[in-house]
């Protein structure tokens, strides 16, 4: 059953969620410590809270009318391709990542930050402080942006369009067995998608716990 | 004080959240016999499958026909599991298969229709002065080869993907693996969609492409090739009950199988000419000898 194709689905189910995940960090991470910075403000913890839960089909069809041939996008030729699925998750983990890190960040600025500034440190000093404090926290809402990532289906199947080859992920492939009617094939799919998240998970976990007591 | 209030609120909330959904729950079960039916995706998306079923419970009101609309590859599958009582399908080599396991019979081909070629009215692999549906698939091919064009394949064992199989296979070319072959797993009005994004070509049911075209989804696509003298082209559609299910089901299934049948002409003939200015399908009544033989011939694997 694991032909060159199904691994090749799994490669790529990885390359465009971890993909996914990462470029979210850039921003992610950058917004929570704004947003920590900045102090509690409820109206935006709910916002985000509430984006969390954003249905992944309607982030498909709001960035399938983007990015089609009749949409604002339509030049960039990306409808149906890999780096629109990559593009779409990683606007999917975005409220993810923000509110998993965002009170772990707001505790340890509260805790330490006060502490550095008056020992002399910098305020470059301090984030770099608060940031190495909080690796193994921003490490678990990494881990839980890439889950859902590449767990999610409505974005991969609407932008990404399910070909084979090219666009089908581990999700879409799970879906096409089904509407296939290869039953044996998408539970296949589906306990390699379930090991293959609990692999990175503890993977990670025990990487970060290594890296914190390496420091520590 | 507060605490206790707080908590009895929360209780009594979830108390009438649970008694809703139960009740919903029983009053949807209630009296109705409901008769499960997979159907194809092309009987679904253009409406007749609903229609239907509709005209069916205007003279049984007691039953309720539900439909899930997958490929006929999946609709066989449900039926062999035992999770529909009768099949909607149009793939006469698996349909005999199934026949021959015994997990459908009486077969009644209750209307007919065409496949056709859609792609841009450009028309890059100059496909549309074909005389027949081989030749069109090598014009394609070679187009493909020289990066011209791309063809989208349903890739979903559905009956419109095993009849673009068999014509590859008739033109004896390798398609697997090809740069501009996408398949793309999905259903017809998805594969549409997607034939029209990139100015590629499709085989289409006339309906599904007809219905999808009148709703303005389908700008750059026309009809590039349609031949009904070509015998491959014919696309049939039958109803079997399925021989695992039974009890009341399977009673109303019969009942909805032969009430299609009986009433192709009135149902069928008519269905969609209002809205698309032609007929997205056929009554099988009219030519039933014609119509019996060709699904012989296709079931037999159109050689």
């Amino acid at each position: 059953m694991l032909t060159a194709e199904t691994l090749n689905t799994v490669l790529r189910s990885i390359y465009v969620s971890g993909a996914a995940t990462l470029i979210s960090l850039t921003w992610s991470i950058p917004a929570s410590y704004y947003l920590a910075l900045r102090g509690r403000s409820r109206i935006l913890e709910t916002i985000v809270e509430t984006l969390v839960g954003m249905p992944t089909v309607l982030l498909g069809l709001l960035l399938y009318f983007i990015l089609s041939s009749s949409g604002p996008l339509a030049p960039l030729k990306l409808l149906y391709t890999p780096q629109a699925i990559i593009i779409g998750e990683s606007i999917l983990v975005t409220p993810l990542i923000i509110s998993a890190s965002y009170r772990l960040l707001r505790s340890t600025i509260r805790k330490f930050s006060e502490l550095a500034l008056s020992l002399g440190a910098s305020k470059t000093q301090t984030m770099l402080l608060v940031l190495r404090e909080t690796t193994s926290g921003i490490t678990a809402s990494a881990i839980m942006g890439f889950s859902r990532a590449i767990g999610e289906l409505g974005v991969a199947m609407m932008v990404g369009g399910n070909i084979s080859g090219h666009t089908r992920v581990l999700t879409t492939a799970i879906a096409l067995g089904v509407a296939r009617g290869e039953f044996e094939e998408a539970v296949f799919l589906g306990i390699i998608l379930l090991i293959m998240t609990i692999t990175i998970t503890v993977a990670l976990k025990y990487l970060s716990k290594a890296y914190e007591e390496w420091y520590a | 004080m507060r605490y206790a209030t707080r908590t009895s609120i929360l209780l009594i909330i979830s108390v009438v959240v649970i008694a809703l959904s139960l009740s919903y729950a029983f009053l949807s079960l209630g009296s109705v016999i409901r008769v499960k039916v997979s159907t194809t995706t092309s009987l679904y998306a253009t409406g007749l499958a609903d229609y239907l079923a509709s005209s069916f419970n205007s003279v049984y009101p007691e039953a309720r026909v539900e439909f899930v609309a997958v490929g006929t590859g999946a609709a066989l599958k449900l039926a062999e599991r035992g999770d529909v009582c009768a099949v909607l399908i149009h793939e006469p080599s698996l349909e005999k298969q199934y026949i021959d396991k015994g997990v459908i019979r009486d077969r009644k081909i209750f209307a007919y229709n065409y496949f056709v070629i859609v792609g841009p009215a450009e028309d890059p692999a100059s496909i549309s002065n074909s005389s027949n549906l081989v030749e069109a698939f090598k014009k394609i091919y070679h187009a493909g080869e020289e990066s011209r064009t791309l063809f989208v394949s349903r890739g979903d064992n559905s009956g419109t993907h095993f009849r673009e199989l068999s014509v590859w296979r008739l033109a004896s070319l390798s398609v697997e693996g090809a740069r501009w072959y996408l398949d793309c797993g999905c259903g017809m009005s998805e594969a549409l969609i997607m034939t029209n994004e990139l100015g590629a070509y499709t085989l289409s049911d006339v309906g599904t492409y007809l219905k999808l075209k009148d709703s303005g989804r389908l700008g750059r696509l026309r009809i590039l090739y349609e031949n009904r003298e070509d015998n491959l082209t014919i696309n049939l559609y039958s109803a079997y009950v399925v021989e695992g299910c039974g009890g009341l089901e399977k009673k109303y299934a019969e009942l909805f199988v032969n009430f299609i049948y009986e009433n192709q002409r009135e149902l069928i003939g008519s269905f969609g000419v209002n809205e698309y200015g032609r007929p997205l399908f056929y009554p099988a009544k009219d030519e039933e000898q014609i119509v019996q033989e060709l699904w012989n011939v296709i079931a037999s694997g159109l050689r």
